[in-house]
Order: structure tokens, then C-alpha cells, then sequence
């Protein structure tokens, strides 16, 4: 009997770690009491500070003597850490960052977009696209290898394309935004979308397809693919031990000559952060991801470890709901909407919950998107005003409304709910049931992809383009799954921004709908967190991207032999 | 025996399909995983598509039918995030967990028993006093928080261990410790009291009357009366180990089957959180069984009474 219930104990442990479990990006930690946050901020946050200028400089220098210091071929081995095991190294196939970030070390697309975020030829060397925005001809580059040794030309595109697009992809849908694409001849391919598409380029040509070769196709199919990974990427797929490693090495025909810069680049999966922090201070590994404000903090003395600290393309907010449940209910007057954005102390927020490390946030364009209006303030915390603006709607003792937050979705989001709850009820709002609904992020997924959740909720959304299209798309609009907020207005917005291919024109449109939600909030907006990372102080050339994707080509190790 | 036997296998039969039921339906109180393998912003068909081939829009009873007819055939189903047959998946990195399990056991036996010995034998010694913070300590410290103190240690500050990963021989000495430390408090502890109420039954003293060295004494009869309830103890253990190592091989980035189950859990993967789960309670089982059949058939009070 004792042993039944041993193991009803521990499959009743299982279920409950799978019931407290659920995709947890970043991590949650535990918060420690305020008094001895208080105490500990204000030393961190002056050390930070220093820190975050040291490593600018130490960048500085780098860059001076990169010249002097960079190898004359590839040296060395670099050691990244994941967070995750990945599922495929095949690009349409890779279902989170942890994964393409191996594969876009393997493989590359017609385009890519640099480190200032512009759109730059990689296998194509040029391209035209038609008046209507829906025909694109590329010239491709000539003289590039697969790591097979075969030269690149313009059947393989089409074979990329068609192995894309098998429904066995996790992301069959980005190669499915092409209708057609023909060879004309072997340098030069022409493609078509169904409508225009502004993420064509910038997007599914430069990180969502990879290049593979048709012949290797036609032998092995994508499952001899995602065994081994064959591209024209800087780096060749040597071996995988599940669980282990990823092992690539240097691709010595690579056509952007003198690169890459390291003889091996391997891959170590790392789930648990702290191991993650003792694995970069022994030097075990070269560069740990992912890493939670307060762990990175643990590594300001460290030798040999230099702490990088990032904006991350991420806006956190509360949602109102004009779709469903929220309908007839006093939010959806805009002075309402708008007190609520005064009533809330963000940065209080932020400096207790974050050490201070996120950025406010003043819409759903952060600093680094395609026509981020930069003259707007984030809201002030002014409960007074908030006040006002609901009496003039005619709300002036409040009113009680459903709100519903996630648990163990993000860092620390739980505590940030219960945060704002507590503001709101400052100027009189109450919930509800009594209290916030807090539940589990799955279910809670669920429910705001049936649009069952409250008139506010609780949520995140990234953006990975360099432009906030797919956050607009995705949590507005009266079509998409997430949707909780439409008018008329908006949705005329998101539809031109879609159509519109050229570039000027759309940072036009994004300015002004930026302006647009600001003045009339779907949304009460939060913060924008930052991304942690530590690296080796032997590396040099490394440059992280507000999206956390990796383009380790140009990177290599001081005094690696 | 032979009916001791049939009916120890039968009710092992149902304490693991009554696993299997515990298990499948406590996963799917989280809600179904389409909204975490489907990308969030794909539109709503995609979805209902996605619903529809991994069969998540049907009753659960029906796809709990499913899923166990697909067992006893020896299909654990394709694991969501890999696209890989779970089987396959567990196969793999079966290996590392058992020699992990099996080092932290041995770590724990070898350092335990003789302590616990000698401590039983001579109560209030010095090696008592050990042997009992031991046993206070290894029931008390957890164990994860116990693995990040050792990295930080032996790790970070003195390099005598690599952090994670197993890379080398040495890698598994970390996560074995760890692993292994809560075990060995346990079996610090019951070695003791056994040794210590084995020494004051009629039979001990009987020897001692008869002027037999004091060491004979524990070789003899002592220890070999207390290894009859270690090994019931141990293979308990045993089986905690090869189901615990959860969190461990986490923190140690260990190629086993605990740290694919944390993923798994984490990204709702149903079909590969179920076959663990099956495998770790099918050994555990298959461990008890074989430890009480094993335990009947050295010790017949056993299989009469029951």
C-alpha cells in the first residue's frame, strides 16, 4: 500500500509540475521581500550603470583592434548555449529562436537584414520588384558553394521552396507567401505573391526559407535533411547528440570571403539559467543566453565575463475587450481607456520588479521598429488626472470590471498584475469576483484565442521583423485569433500598412497609427523588458540583435590558436 | 508462491494503467497545446487544422481510448515539439539517466552503510554524531538547491568539475552527488536503527555470551540481518532516483530522460510527457515487483502472510 502510494504521489508530482509548467520564455523568479530589494537596488543600479558604460568601452576598444586581432583564417571554437533543446535545425522546420539560431548559422536566404535593420543582398545580389508589389526578380549571386560542394543556381531556390512548403513544417506557411516561383535562368529566379507583402523581403526571404540543394532534396527528402543539414551557410553541419550538442565547423568555400572567423562552433543545450551563469564563469561555454536581470547581476565582478544588456522587441500591456465580453461596458469609452493609462506607476514597476531594467512603453512601435513616433512621451503616472478623465465619463466613484492575467507565461508577470490591479483600485475600479483571475497560461491562452477572457487582461507580444506588423496583426483586428479590441479606423490602418510595400510609405502609416493608439489606447501599455546576456571576454565581434537571432560569422576569439 | 506472484503482477498491471489514467487526464487539465505549437499569429483555421489532425477536438475518453490501444501496440504517439515518435526520443536518453541514477545510488550505499554501520554499533561515537547530521541533512537539503551550491563550489570557484553537460568521466560526479545525497540520508539513517535494534535481540547477545569476537559478531549476524531490510530500502530508492532526477539532470543540462520531461512539460508536449511518464512508472513498478518477489523468496513470512 505504502508503495501505491509512492507512485500515485509521484504521478500526481508529474501532473503537477505539468499544470504549473507551460511555455515560460523567460523565467520567472522568485521575488524577495521589498525591504531588501530597496535595500540591494540602489547599490546594483549605480554598479550597473558603471558596468553597462565599461562594456561600451570595452566594445570601443574591440572595434579598434579588431583590425590588428582578428585571425587570417578560421580559429578556434566558439561554445554557445541554448535554452531549449531544439526540435530541427531545418529553418522552416525550427520552431523557436533557440533552434533557427543554429539554423541560420547552417543556412541563408536571397536577403538579409543587416545590424541597422536594413534589407542587404545575401544570395541574391539584386532584385526588382513589380509596380503592384507582387512580382519579384532576383539576380542570385554566382560562385556560391553548398557545403556538398555544388554550385548554387536557381533550381535550388525552387526546391527550398517546395520543401518549405511541406505541410510536415512547423512553418510551411512562410514558404506558402510565395504563389509561384519560376527559374528563368540559372541566375535569376522570379516570384509571386498572392498580394503585396511588406515582410516579403525582410521577413520569409531573409530568415524564414533556407537554401537548400535540389539535388540533395530529390536523394534524401527533408527527413535526409533535417538528419543533416546541407546549405551555403558559414558554417557545415558536422553532428548532433541529442540532449548534448550541435557541432558545426567552419565552411572553408564560403563565398563572403575571409569568413567565418572560428574553426568549430558548437552548441550546447543549458535549460536551468544558473548553470547557465557557473557554465560562462568557467569558461565552459562563450556566450549563455537568456538570462533573468537578477542572475546577470550576479556575474557585475566576474572575471573573464562581461555582462550585455538589450532592449528586446517585446511589449508588455493590458488588454480591453470591444469584441466580446467587453461590449457595453464603460471601457469602451476612450476617456476610461486613457485614465487607466494615467493611473498606473510603470516605472515603479519596473524599478521593483525589474531592477530597473525595462523601457517604458508608449504603443505597440517600440524605439528600433519602421516608423516608431518618437515624439511620444510615455504616459505619466498621474492618478489625479485619471480621476478626472473618469468622472468626465461619467464614472466618478469607478465601477467593478473583469480582469484576468497568466501565470508562469513571463518573468515576474503575476506580480505586475497584481500591481496594476492595486492602481486601478486607487482610482476606484474594482474587480470582479473580488480579485484578479489568475490562471494557468495554457488554459488562458485558450480562452483568449476563443476571445472568452474579460473585458481587461493581461499579455505580451514579440516581434522579430524589425516593424510591428505581426504584433498589430496579431492582437488587433476583428480576423485574428487574439484579437480582443477592433474599429474601423484601425483595421483601415493595419490593411494599408499590409499592402504597402514601400518602405517610406509604411513608417508614414506605422507614425501615424503609433500617434492614433496612443490618443485613443486599445491597450494600457507597460513596458518593453530587456534582454541579459553573458559573453566570454574572448569574444569579439559579437553583436546581439533586439530579436535574440544569431549571426555568429563575423565572431571569433582573442588569442585562439 | 506461484499465486503470490500472479497476483503481485496483476495489481502491478493496474497500478500502471491507473498511472497512465492519472497521467493523461492531469495533462490535459492545463487546456490542449494548439496555442502553444500553433504560432500565434497564424489565423483561425490553421488552428482548427492543427486541433483537428492531433485529434485534440475530440472527446477525451475517446482519445484516452486511443492513446492506451496505441500503447499496448507499442505507439507512444510523435512528440508535438520534435515530430519525432516519442519512443524513439526516450530510447535515446534512456541511457544517461540510468547510469546517473545507478552512480548517485552507489554514491549513496558506499558512503551510507558503512557509516551507518559503525554509527549503529557504537551509539554517542564520533562517527554516530556523523552519521546522524548526515542522515538529518540528506533528508532535509533539497536536492536542487544542493546541485547549484555544488556548481557554484566545484565548479565556478575551485574548476575541479565541469558545471554541466557529460562531456567527460568526472561530469557525473556533480549531478551524482546531488543526485544522490537525500538517498544516502535515508540509508545513513535506517542502517543505523537497524544495526542498533539488531544489537539488543536475544541472538546478539546468545553470541556475544559465547565469547565471539565482536566483529565476527557484526559480519555475522549484525549486518547480514540489517542488509534484509536494505534491500527493500534500496530499491525504493532506487526507483525515487530513476523518477527524481527531474530537476538534476535540468540544472546539469544532463542528456536524460528528466530533463526532456521538463521541456516537455514546459511546452505542453502531451504525447512525450505521457510516454515518460509511462517509462519511469513502468521501472518503478517493474523494481518494486522484482524487489518484493526477490524479498518472498528469502524470506517466507512474507509470502504466507499475504
Amino acid at each position: 500500500m505504502k508503495r501505491i502510494f509512492v507512485l500515485l504521489s509521484m504521478s500526481l508530482a508529474l501532473g503537477l509540475i505539468a499544470a504549473c509548467g507551460a511555455a515560460q520564455p523567460e523565467t520567472v523568479t522568485v521575488v524577495e521581500t521589498v525591504v531588501v530589494k530597496e535595500e540591494v537596488k540602489v547599490v546594483e543600479t549605480v554598479e550597473v550603470e558603471k558596468k553597462v558604460v565599461e562594456t561600451v568601452e570595452v566594445e570601443k576598444k574591440v572595434v579598434e583592434t579588431v583590425e590588428v586581432q582578428a585571425p587570417d583564417k578560421p580559429k578556434g571554437e566558439l561554445i554557445v548555449s541554448l535554452s531549449t533543446f531544439p526540435n530541427s535545425i531545418y529553418m522552416p522546420n525550427a520552431a523557436e529562436r533557440n533552434a533557427s539560431n543554429v539554423a541560420n548559422q547552417i543556412f541563408e536566404g536571397l536577403t538579409w537584414v543587416n545590424d541597422d535593420g536594413e534589407i542587404v543582398p545575401a544570395l541574391a545580389e539584386s532584385w526588382e520588384i513589380s509596380e503592384d508589389g507582387t512580382e519579384y526578380t532576383f539576380k542570385l549571386r554566382q560562385g556560391v558553394l553548398f557545403h556538398d560542394g555544388t554550385p548554387f543556381t536557381a533550381k535550388d531556390v525552387v526546391a527550398s521552396w517546395e520543401a518549405g512548403k511541406d505541410p510536415s513544417n512547423a512553418y510551411a506557411y512562410n514558404a506558402e507567401k510565395a504563389k509561384s516561383v519560376e527559374v528563368i535562368d540559372d541566375y535569376t529566379v522570379k516570384m509571386t505573391t498572392e498580394a503585396p507583402d511588406p515582410l516579403f523581403l525582410r521577413s520569409t526571404l531573409s530568415k524564414d526559407w533556407a537554401m537548400i540543394p535540389a539535388h540533395y532534396y530529390e536523394e534524401v527528402g527533408l527527413e535526409g535533411i533535417e538528419k543533416h543539414p546541407i546549405g551555403t551557410g558559414p558554417f557545415k553541419f558536422v553532428e548532433w547528440v541529442k540532449g548534448d550538442r550541435i557541432s558545426l565547423e567552419a565552411f572553408e568555400d564560403y563565398w563572403d570571403e575571409g569568413l567565418p572567423k572560428v574553426a568549430k562552433l558548437t552548441f550546447r543545450p543549458i535549460p536551468e539559467e544558473s548553470t547557465r551563469i557557473a557554465a560562462v564563469q568557467t569558461g565552459e561555454i562563450h556566450i549563455a543566453n537568456r538570462l533573468p536581470a537578477d542572475e546577470a547581476q550576479r556575474l557585475l565582478g566576474a572575471e573573464n565575463v562581461k555582462v550585455v544588456r538589450y532592449p528586446s522587441d517585446r511589449v508588455y500591456y493590458i488588454s480591453f475587450n470591444n469584441l466580446t465580453s467587453g461590449k457595453g461596458t464603460p471601457i469602451e469609452d476612450k476617456l476610461v481607456r486613457q485614465a487607466f493609462n494615467y493611473a498606473i506607476d510603470r516605472q515603479a514597476i519596473i524599478d521593483a520588479l525589474f531592477n530597473g531594467y525595462a523601457d517604458l512603453s508608449t504603443g505597440f512601435m517600440t524605439p528600433g521598429n519602421l516608423g516608431y513616433n518618437a515624439s511620444l512621451e510615455p504616459y505619466p503616472y498621474d492618478p489625479e488626472k485619471a480621476k478626472e478623465l473618469l468622472a468626465e465619463a461619467g464614472y466618478p466613484d469607478g465601477f467593478e470590471i473583469g480582469f484576468a492575467c497568466p501565470t508562469g507565461a513571463y518573468t515576474n508577470f503575476e506580480q505586475v498584475c497584481e500591481a496594476v490591479g492595486g492602481y486601478l483600485n486607487d482610482i476606484g475600479i474594482t474587480f470582479e469576483g473580488g480579485e484578479i483571475q489568475f490562471m494557468e497560461s495554457g488554459k488562458y491562452w485558450d480562452l483568449e484565442a476563443n476571445k472568452e477572457l474579460p473585458p481587461l487582461f493581461g499579455d505580451s507580444w514579440s516581434t522579430t521583423d524589425g516593424e510591428a506588423l505581426n504584433r498589430l496583426e496579431g492582437a488587433l483586428g476583428a480576423d485574428a485569433s487574439y484579437a480582443a479590441w477592433n474599429t474601423s479606423e484601425l483595421q483601415d490602418y493595419i490593411d494599408k500598412i499590409s499592402s504597402t510595400v514601400d518602405d517610406e510609405a509604411r513608417a508614414k502609416l506605422y507614425s501615424e497609427l503609433h500617434q492614433l493608439m496612443y490618443d485613443d489606447p486599445p491597450f494600457v501599455y507597460l513596458y518593453e523588458p530587456n534582454t541579459f546576456e553573458a559573453i566570454n571576454t574572448a569574444v569579439q565581434n559579437y553583436k546581439p540583435r533586439a530579436a535574440e537571432d544569431y549571426f555568429l560569422k563575423e565572431v571569433f576569439l582573442a588569442g585562439a590558436e | 508462491m506461484q499465486r503470490y506472484l500472479l497476483s503481485r503482477v496483476i495489481q502491478s498491471i493496474f497500478l500502471l494503467f491507473g498511472v497512465l489514467v492519472v497521467v493523461f487526464f492531469l495533462v490535459r487539465l492545463t487546456g490542449d497545446p494548439t496555442s502553444l505549437m500553433v504560432a500565434k499569429e497564424a489565423p483561425a483555421e490553421q488552428r482548427e487544422a492543427f486541433r483537428e489532425a492531433m485529434g485534440f477536438n475530440r472527446p477525451l475518453p475517446i482519445q484516452f481510448l486511443d492513446f492506451a490501444g496505441d500503447i499496448l501496440r507499442g505507439d507512444f504517439g510523435n512528440s508535438l515539439h520534435f515530430r519525432q515518435p516519442a519512443l524513439d526520443l526516450i530510447l535515446e536518453r534512456l541511457p544517461a539517466t540510468f547510469y546517473l541514477a545507478t552512480t548517485a545510488l552507489l554514491f549513496a550505499i558506499v558512503i551510507a552503510v558503512p557509516i551507518g554501520i559503525i554509527g549503529g554499533s557504537n551509539p554517542g561515537s564520533a562517527m554516530d554524531s556523523l552519521g546522524r547530521a548526515l542522515g538529518l541533512l540528506g533528508q532535509t537539503i533539497p536536492n536542487f538547491w544542493l546541485a547549484l551550491i555544488l556548481i557554484l563550489i566545484f565548479a565556478v570557484n575551485l574548476g575541479w568539475f565541469p558545471s554541466f553537460g557529460r562531456d567527460s568521466a568526472i561530469s557525473v560526479v556533480l549531478p551524482a552527488v546531488a543526485l544522490g545525497f537525500g538517498s544516502m540520508g535515508q540509508l545513513v539513517r535506517l542502517t543505523r536503527s537497524a544495526v542498533l535494534e539488531i544489537r539488543n535481540e536475544d541472538y546478539i547477545r546468545t553470541a556475544r555470551s559465547k565469547g565471539i569476537s565482536q566483529f565476527k559478531i557484526g559480519a555475522r549476524h549484525v549486518f547480514r540481518n540489517a542488509s534484509l531490510a536494505l534491500v527493500s530500502v534500496i530499491s525504493i530508492q532506487y526507483s525515487y532516483l530513476l523518477g527524481g532526477s527531474i530537476y538534476i539532470e535540468t540544472i546539469f543540462s544532463w542528456p536524460g530522460l528528466g530533463n526532456l520531461l521538463q521541456q516537455a512539460v514546459d511546452g505542453r508536449d502531451f504525447p512525450l510527457v505521457q510516454a515518460i511518464a509511462f517509462f519511469i512508472s513502468f521501472f518503478v513498478i517493474a523494481l518494486t515487483l522484482l524487489t518484493d518477489v526477490a524479498y518472498a523468496l528469502i524470506d517466507p513470512r512474507i509470502r504466507y502472510s499475504s
